[in-house]
């Protein structure tokens, strides 16, 4: 239950949407674009966060868009995680969705709930870090820009006022990889992550990893890949590499400690490169 | 009849199975108001000023209550805990305030309004913390506070807030002539009883003067006479309602929100008020169980015989006492774990943090002391080269043994220890303890330890039963036991329908208790409520035979001693075509002429514990409860050596319940208690950073174990060696499944890892972390 | 565009009857279901964070936590909760396996149990234990409730 009043909205349109936002702004009301609310309504409920109105987007067809158009593959924002797993149009997605909190609150939790989550681990976006072609189409006040996943966690990504209708890859290269995505926690299956690893073998036999859980963001780092596509070392020697060259340090929470994150990466990126390289 | 011993589903299953039992947020009063705590967010602070000036202005907000406006402390053992901080903030997430509103959600925003100043204090954030020369003092007071409950000693200008000691035989001497001997050091965390239901209560002041409580606990009898004692009322005026509990396991058995939902309702003129615990609430201000960290050194002849145990226990009671003196004294009464050893040294200390405080959790220290006593026992094992079951057996307790205070042990209220290990060697195909390479890098170890427990209940501790009679001959029963999920008042219905000989469906056993109507009982704690209610049930149903007895002699001109009773008649017992119905006899029996004599048929019965007593303040000595119930756990892991990841896949108990009453429900109770032990020591345990700040509130971090996390396989077998003097034979169960399981994972997992696990939860950090310092 | 900015009245089916109820636009599901005017309180506040699952009902036969969706968002959707199981084959099942001892989450994982069992691919182990681990149980060892589910889904197939 939410210990404040809100006002609820449900727009049929993008452009309904947008201008509901400035309208609501304009009113010096605090409106929300609201998704799949597990992250909204739980801390409301705490009252770490204030806002005077939702606006739910899961009405607005492009937000539901699931499927191939040309080369690429579009999911909407508003998709739930079990439908991606439902669909399993791009079975790394799937993998990395699957792991995502528990199975009853992946049928509410959103694509862009979790792409732009305030909780730091946002694991749905490794998969769409590891593509040279992954863009997200955002509503603007100037209409959809286009933007690339790469720059998911800069502060540009995203503004107020602004809201993510769908991230689209392209499909040639999403399913031309060999890939791996484990979750690691400290003990349950449902928990956050220790770390979570999603890797790509591309078709020239690079190796990409993208990370959540190490630190408070998802990230991709060229100097870890470059290092996991040496094959002239071993996997266990290049994990070893890998995590000593890690563009930021490990956490330390009650997850586990920074030296323990460490070692659970590291055990994990050489079975993930010791099975990829048996694909 | 035979309806003991046999598998009747829970008098309440079909609501529980329709959404149509009903819990106590399940019945509301259109018009009830809200109160909610407002938790401090510091761990050791003087309280400088607590604004609530804007919170008053929110719409719907009737009232406001801090420290100053109660003069109360609050304590079963030590009155040291005011029910709202009061000077001083001594817990984060103690409340500060309470506000009382229309609605739920105009307190919780006023709430969030309310802001303490305060001045920090360094915090107390361990036992080590706590025991420090230069330790700040938790509680300035303490050694000045009211006793409530003697004994309890307390020691001045320091952290100790009791201390508990057992000595027997000659520990220096008996130390010095051992051959081989171990230490262990222990330290566990705090953790949660996490009851699916959160606290709750409600209360209202009626115009008349009398006090309506409405609460999930497990002692409404307790709440009776605590808010009494609290607010000088007559205990008769309080009308304590407990309808069915969603779960306790010791956490519901002490007096919190009880006290702050009178406050409340005292404070908007008597009007109903509703206090329900957030989750938050329900881990960071409400009580956890006890953390602990124990010395435990035991020393043996060569042969493997102990011959002294030296132990040191210090809990982690957090801020307040609530019952830690009790535990101290559970913990101290049996410090040796069920083994025989004439030397015994044990000291046992209560010290304050500036952690949450505790109360009972299930198993009542039981749990943290066989922890500590069997991973010794293992280490033992370890360095006398021997069979850790073998060693188990060898020192096991038996009649005519004595107990550390010195309690005298016979058959009847011990029960049979060596026959529960060689059950559990054929029953978990036990292997000696090796380490058994399954795969590369993997291997696959068994773990044992045992246990022992006994009440360590109040030696006057009461119930009582009634039985009215309906017009059809059917009964009705009225206990003071409260129904948690242990099927408490099944199993009362159950030992009735076999006294009356009657169908187990003609017994009706209401699902509340309400301490007007029903007849006291203790609390629904120590796993007694069996013994106790099931004592008392056949009293009132022996009173009730005797006047179905009486009054059908009169009506058929024969002695009592002629008659009989079975089917719902009472016969002649040489001639059973002569007879009366029940239902004849149960409103009074009325003549052909319709002149009438009896009046209702109405059974009463009680118990009242004996022979008990309070230990010797000094040697400890005394007997701490009516009968132990001994048992072994095992379990049987696979172990990964590189990643240090593992897998239960067995888990097994072998109990000696006396007599099994109900055996799907006992086996369920010993499971669940399994799968709650194996929780404990796998993932749980409250986190606290260095300001002693309450990290894991929620269950996204206080983990527990879900679907698919258990032991592949369950294996539980009772045997039966009869409490003599309980009903049925039956012994205590409810608790005991929970203590030794985790010391027998600890104990598996050490072996696999070669490493010494003496801390919980023990996580693949947790091996890892040793594997490193080794 | 749907506006809802302050009390009204919201249309739901619950267990197949139309119902209508005043609600807040900021109301949850849970909140509404327990209210006076429905007093379907067989759904249960454990956390009211998403955490535990004893909130769970069907919309649309899907299991959601009541505590995490708003009944603005379910309007005119089909609610299912523990009272509108008549006689389901769960229920049994849960009855035979003493699947349950204080009884507070088992409308949770009945509902979740019910739904698996219409689910189509519901022979599936794997399946079962995924959707079943969305809760807590604190009383059982969640052997029996496996059991139950699992008893209740092979008899339907």
């Amino acid at each position: 239950m939410l210990p404040f009043d809100i006002e609820y909205y449900r727009p049929d349109t993008i452009e309904e949407a947008v201008k509901l936002y400035r309208r609501l702004r304009e009113n010096n009301q605090e409106p929300v674009f609201y998704g799949g609310g597990t992250e909204l309504l739980t801390r409301a409920r705490l009252q770490d966060v204030h806002y005077d109105a939702v606006i739910d987007l899961k009405n607005i067809p492009e937000v539901r868009i699931h499927g191939q158009k040309g080369d690429w593959l579009e999911f909407g924002a508003g998709l739930r995680l079990t439908d991606l797993a439902d669909q399993n149009l791009w079975p790394l997605l799937t993998a990395t969705a699957d792991r995502i909190a528990d199975h009853t609150t992946r049928g509410q939790i959103t694509l862009g709930g979790n792409l732009l989550s305030t909780i730091p681990y946002r694991e749905i976006s490794l998969p769409f870090l590891l593509m040279d072609e992954a863009e997200a189409l955002i509503a603007t006040d100037n209409g959809i820009e286009r933007r690339p996943m790469a720059d998911l966690t800069s502060d540009s990504f995203i503004k107020p006022g602004e809201f993510l209708v769908s991230v689209r890859v392209n499909g040639g290269e999403a399913k031309g990889v060999a890939y791996r995505s484990h979750k690691m926690t400290r003990q349950d299956w449902i928990d956050y992550p220790l770390v979570t690893v999603a890797v790509i073998k591309r078709p020239d036999g690079s190796i990409r990893a993208a990370f959540s859980g190490w630190a408070g963001f998802p990230f991709v780092s060229s100097e870890v890949n470059r290092i996991l596509s040496d094959t002239s070392r071993s996997p266990r020697r290049r994990a070893q590499q890998a995590v000593s060259h890690m563009p930021v340090k490990a956490l330390e929470d009650l997850h586990g400690r920074r030296e323990y994150r460490e070692f659970v990466t590291e055990y994990t990126l050489a079975q993930i490169l010791d099975e990829l390289e048996d694909d | 009849m035979n309806i003991i011993g046999t598998s009747v589903p829970r008098k309440e299953a079909p609501n529980k199975v329709t959404g149509r039992a009903r819990y106590t947020n399940d019945i509301n009063v259109p018009g009830t108001f809200h109160a909610v705590m407002v938790p401090a967010h510091q761990a050791h602070a003087q309280i400088v000023s607590i604004d609530v000036d804007e919170a008053k202005k929110v719409p719907g907000v009737k009232a406001i209550i801090t420290g100053d406006d109660v003069s109360i402390l609050c304590g079963d053992v030590t009155e040291d805990r005011p029910p709202l901080a009061k000077d001083k903030v001594r817990y984060w997430g103690e409340p500060i305030a309470l506000v009382v509103a229309r609605n739920e959600a105009a307190a919780r925003r006023a709430a969030s309004l309310i802001k303490g100043r305060y001045k920090s204090l360094p915090v107390v954030n361990s036992i080590a913390d706590a025991l420090d020369k230069k330790a700040p003092l938790v509680h300035e007071k303490n050694g000045s506070y009211t006793v409530a409950t003697p004994p309890v000693t307390p020691k001045k200008s320091s952290n100790i807030a009791d201390e508990a000691n057992v000595t027997k035989g000659d520990m220096d001497k008996a130390w010095k002539a051992s051959d081989v001997k171990v230490k262990v050091h222990i330290s566990l965390p705090q953790i949660d009883h996490a009851a699916m239901e959160p606290r709750i209560a409600k209360a209202e002041i009626l115009a008349d003067g009398r006090v309506l409580i409405h609460a999930s606990t497990q002692a409404p009898f307790e709440v009776q006479k605590l808010l009494a004692k609290y607010f000088k009322l007559n205990p008769g005026q309080i009308n304590v309602t407990a309808p069915l509990v969603g779960g306790a396991f010791g956490g519901k058995a002490g007096v919190q929100l009880e006290v702050l939902a009178y406050l409340a309702s005292k404070a908007v003129d008597g009007q109903m008020v509703k206090i329900v615990n957030t989750r938050e609430d329900d881990l960071a201000t409400s009580p956890l169980g006890m953390g602990l960290e124990a010395d435990i050194a035991l020393g043996a002849s060569k042969d493997g015989r102990i011959q002294a145990a030296d132990m040191r226990f210090f809990m982690d009671i957090g801020a307040y006492t609530d019952s830690a003196p009790r535990i101290a004294r559970a913990i101290a009464a049996q410090c040796t774990g069920p083994y025989a050893v004439a030397n015994v040294h044990t000291d046992v200390y209560c010290v304050y943090t500036n952690h949450t405080y505790t109360t009972a959790w299930r198993g009542f220290g039981h749990m943290p002391m066989t922890f500590a006593v069997e991973r010794a026992m293992d280490e033992l094992a370890e360095a006398l080269k021997m069979d850790p079951m073998d060693l188990r057996e060898l020192n096991a307790i038996r009649p005519d043994d004595i107990t550390p205070t010195k309690a005298r042990l016979t058959r009847s209220n011990l029960g049979d220890l060596p026959k529960a290990l060689t059950h559990m060697r054929q029953l978990i195909g036990w292997n000696g303890g090796r380490v058994e390479a399954v795969a590369e890098g993997k291997v696959r170890v068994q773990g044992v330890a045992a246990f022992w427990k006994t009440s360590s209940s109040p030696p006057n501790a009461v119930s009582g039963a009634l039985i009215t009679m309906n017009s059809d001959g059917s009964v009705n029963l009225s206990i003071g036991a409260v129904e948690c999920g242990p099927g408490t008042k099944t199993t009362a219905a159950q030992i009735l329908a076999e006294k009356l000989r009657i169908p187990l469906d003609r017994v009706f056993i209401h699902e509340d208790v309400n301490t007007q109507v029903d007849p006291e009982h203790w609390k629904t704690v120590a796993s007694l409520s069996t013994y106790m209610v099931g004592r008392a049930v056949l009293d009132a149903a022996n009173d009730l035979i005797t006047q179905l007895m009486a009054l059908a002699a009169a009506v058929l001109k024969c002695s009592p001693d002629d008659l009989d009773y079975g089917d719902e008649k009472i016969f002649v017992r040489d001639d059973p075509s002569i007879y009366l119905d029940f239902k004849d006899l149960a409103l009074g029996y009325k003549y052909k002429e319709g002149d009438s004599i009896g009046g209702q048929l109405m059974g009463r019965g009680k118990f009242m514990i004996r022979h008990l007593n309070l230990l010797d303040q000094h040697t400890g000595h005394g007997r701490p409860g009516p009968a132990w119930t001994v048992g072994v756990q095992a379990v049987e892991v696979e172990y990964d050596q590189n990643t240090h990841q593992y897998r239960l896949l067995k888990a097994a108990t072998v109990m000696d319940a006396g007599k099994v009453l109900n055996p799907a429900i006992a086996s369920g109770q010993v499971m669940g208690g399994m799968n709650m032990g194996l929780g404990v020591a796998s993932r749980e345990g409250i986190f606290y950073d260095t300001e002693g700040r309450f990290l894991n509130h929620q269950f996204r971090l206080y983990k527990v174990m879900r679907m698919g996390e258990q032991p592949k396989q369950y294996l539980v077998e009772f045997i039966e060696t009869p409490q003599v003097d309980s009903a049925y034979g039956a012994r205590p169960i409810g608790e005991h499944a929970v203590l030794a399981i985790g010391a027998a994972l600890a104990n598996a997992l050490s072996r696999a890892a070669n490493v010494s696990l003496n801390t919980l939860p023990i996580t693949p950090e947790t091996i890892w972390r040793e594997r490193r310092a080794h | 565009m749907r506006e809802f900015t302050q009390p009204e009245q919201v249309s739901l089916t619950i267990n197949n009857e139309p119902r209508t109820v005043v609600a807040y636009p900021g109301e949850t599901l849970l909140y509404t279901l327990r209210g006076d005017s429905l007093g379907l309180t067989g759904a249960k506040p454990g956390c009211e964070n998403g955490d535990c699952g004893a909130c769970t009902v069907l919309v649309d036969g899907v299991p959601v936590k009541s505590c995490l969706v708003l009944t603005a968002e379910v309007e005119d959707h089909h609610i299912t909760t523990v009272e509108g199981l008549r006689e389901a084959p769960i229920q049994k099942a849960f009855l035979d396996h003493m699947a349950f001892q204080c009884g507070y989450c088992t409308s949770g994982f009945l509902m979740l149990g019910h739904a698996l069992s219409q689910h189509v691919d519901r022979a599936d182990e794997g399946r079962r234990t995924e959707w079943l681990r969305s809760n807590i149980c604190r009383c059982t060892s969640y052997q029996e409730i496996a059991d139950a589910v699992t008893e209740t889904c092979s008899s339907l197939e």
